[in-house]
């Protein structure tokens, strides 16, 4: 018997995530990796180990993708919704977490805010450019100690007194951390220090002048740093509840995403063959106005099957699909 | 042959051209304007300015970079107050020195002062001295004035029907409001060259038609009415633009017709983020009505803007869904 499913997707420039559901919002299967910079060839591997999970007794009713490449998985696996990762983490957390207020999200690339009231979206800040608040910070930081990312967070707990180091900027938050080593200070009071620099770094950028209510929700990659986590409850004096499924809940969001809409249509997935063909990705530099837009072009067996990224539609639109 | 003057595509630009561009036309030079602002504008314009500009002088740099060698003189105001007791940014009243400063061989620049929180006579004097540089009599000038004002008049009416001034620029054949059919109905807040032009903002007031939503902006209203609407502050502002967004504002919250509200910034500018923070408190205490702001510096991505208005435009639809009973957003 082939089971019903709805899959979400969320690629992101650091990890590419799967969540695979039931029509009651159940996660069936779930899969993190890394995308390390190769999109097309993340998305494929993950799908295929799905495929392989569950060898051919997935039934999917309908796919939904999200994250910076939601409209790359959406043109190579054909999906039903493509949406952004603030309302996707905003869904997933609203229908895991009863009475959710505040969503505190950290990933690789970037970081975000949504605040709930009455169950709806009512604000929200995103960060992509300061990269001292994000979790590849914490990853370089943490291989330059030579910890592994696991040991690091366990080691904050450790500290009684963390150093204090300065967060504004990843730079200068670099060289504190150098300074303070040379200083003496022992390596569970600086990297509980780090921790604190993140969450200060965090809150000033994105949840300045806005209210964090209780029920607070902590998600992303991040969120299995316990460092971070203590840091975030001692600086805002609330409790933290990490989901079962933190790590993938932009997928999970466009899983539900997909699984709402099911009444409407068909399926536009191609199926899971989709991930075996061969595709390119190029960036095409258009001179033909001085937008000098970066096309990029998506090809499958040789046939181009999208092109975006052109400020006026004349590539856009001349999709050959 | 005419003479050309170049009035460069930024900042007062979105505001007076159609004034500026008529005045000189009657005078019987041709009134010469850049390309749209893109990538090589800005370009150009950050190299040439100072680091520490904001965004639009920026951009306004590559925009005089791009004319000055196309044109016999340029057009570069000193606007230091457009309205009674209320004064503008001082880096648009240094503008011009700026100017001269960072690009070198500009043509002749026509800097007269605009200066209205005086009186609204140093407008004349400032036709009268545009009149004595390009060899003019003052009756021509004073005429020619006077036809442009009944022209910008005549584009103030039209965008007060809810025709968006970028339409007008570009001679669009635009639709009347009336028979638009867009579901939502957004106020884009900001200053004008943040707001309209949209190299700067990664196209947004087409990213928020393309969602289906109606854009209203400040100009829409008269500024008598929004001063009216501002005057229930305690203190009085000095920056004509906060006077307007915050009357705008409580108009929103009285008729209770706005779907949501963006503000569009500046990165680093303190009028803005004065103006943002002021906004922000007033709708969120005296309404439900949805807000966010989009921060504009010269590394803003085009995905950034596009994850953000997608976000807010789910948020409106998510709420409207739930007043009428739906479930989740679509
Ligand atoms: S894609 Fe269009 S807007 Fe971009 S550079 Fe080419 S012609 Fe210009
Ligand atoms: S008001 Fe702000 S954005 Fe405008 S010119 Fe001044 S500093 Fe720049």
């Amino acid at each position: 018997m082939k089971t019903d499913c709805y899959i979400g997707i969320d690629v992101g420039s650091v990890s590419t995530n799967i969540a695979v559901i039931d029509n009651k919002g159940n996660m069936l299967d779930k899969i993190y990796i890394r995308t390390e910079g190769q999109p097309i060839k993340a998305l494929c591997s993950a799908m295929g180990k799905i495929e392989k999970n569950w060898s051919k007794s997935l039934y999917v009713q309908g796919v939904g993708t999200t994250g910076s490449g939601r409209q790359l998985a959406s043109v190579i696996l054909g999906a039903d919704v493509v949406k952004n990762e603030i309302t996707t983490h905003a869904i997933a957390a609203q229908k895991l977490v009863d009475g959710v207020q505040t969503i505190l999200e950290i990933g690789g690339q970037d970081s975000k805010i949504i605040l709930m009231r009455n169950g709806l979206v009512y604000d929200f800040a995103m960060n992509t450019v300061c990269a001292a608040g994000t979790g590849s910070f914490l990853d370089r930081q943490a291989a330059r100690m030579g910890f592994s990312i696991n040991d690091f967070g366990n080691l904050a707990l450790k500290s009684s007194s963390p150093v204090r180091i300065a967060g504004r900027c990843a730079v200068f938050a670099e060289s504190d951390m150098i300074h303070k080593q040379q200083a003496g200070h022992s390596a569970e009071d600086i990297v509980a220090g780090l921790c604190y620099a993140l969450v200060r770094n965090y809150l000033n950028n994105l949840a300045k002048g806005k209210e964090i209510r209780e029920t607070v929700v902590f998600q992303g990659g991040v969120a299995a740093n316990g460092g971070i986590v203590k840091a975030f409850k001692k600086t805002l004096g609330t409790d933290i509840i990490i989901p079962e499924h933190y790590d993938v809940m932009g997928a999970y969001g466009a899983a539900v995403i997909a699984c709402s809409q099911r009444k409407m249509k068909k399926t536009s997935f191609h199926g899971f063959g989709a991930v075996k063909k061969e595709y390119t990705a190029k960036g095409i530099k258009c001179e033909d106005c001085s937008n000098m837009c970066e096309v990029i072009e998506i090809a499958s067996d040789g046939k181009v099957i999208a092109r975006w990224g052109d400020r006026c539609g004349k590539w856009s639109d001349m999709r050959a699909v | 042959m005419n003479k050309r003057v170049g009035i460069p595509g930024g900042l007062y630009f979105y505001k007076f051209y159609p004034l500026w561009e008529s005045f000189f036309n009657e005078l019987g030079m041709e009134a010469v304007t850049s390309i749209p602002s893109c990538r090589k504008i800005l370009d150009d314009g950050v190299n040439a300015s100072n680091d520490e500009a904001c965004l639009p002088v920026k951009m306004y740099h590559g925009h005089v970079i791009h004319l000055k060698d196309r044109v016999d003189m340029l057009f570069i105001p000193r606007l230091t107050s457009i309205s009674k007791n209320e004064y503008i940014c001082p880096k648009i009243g240094g503008l011009p020195d700026m100017i001269r400063h960072a690009i070198k061989n500009l043509p002749p620049v026509i800097d007269v002062e605009i200066n209205l929180r005086d009186k609204e006579k140093s407008i004349l004097e400032a036709v009268y001295k545009i009149a004595r540089i390009s060899g003019i009599s003052k009756n021509k000038a004073k005429s020619a004035y006077s036809k442009a004002l009944s022209d910008y008049r005549a584009f103030r009416e039209k965008v007060k029907r809810g025709v968006l001034p970028t339409d007008i620029l570009e001679k669009k054949i635009y639709p009347l409001p009336s028979k638009r059919i867009d579901t939502y109905k957004v106020l884009l807040l900001g200053h004008q060259y943040n707001i309209y032009d949209a190299g700067m903002n990664m196209n947004i007031i087409k990213k928020l038609k393309n969602k289906g939503v109606e854009v209203v902006t400040i100009d829409m209203s008269s500024s008598g009415e929004l001063r009216e609407y501002a005057s229930t502050l305690n203190k009085k502002m000095f920056w004509n633009f906060g006077t307007l967004a915050i009357g705008m504002i409580n108009k929103c919250i009285r008729e209770n017709n706005i779907d949501g509200i963006v503000y569009v910034m500046t990165f680093g500018c303190g009028i803005d983020s004065f103006v943002c923070s002021m906004a922000e408190r007033r709708i969120r205490k005296f309404s439900e009505i949805p807000f966010t702001v989009i921060t504009l510096d010269e590394h803003t991505g085009e995905a950034g803007v596009d994850t953000r208005i997608e976000a807010f435009t789910d948020m409106i639809s998510w709420r409207r869904a739930d007043e009428n009973n739906f479930s989740a957003p679509g």
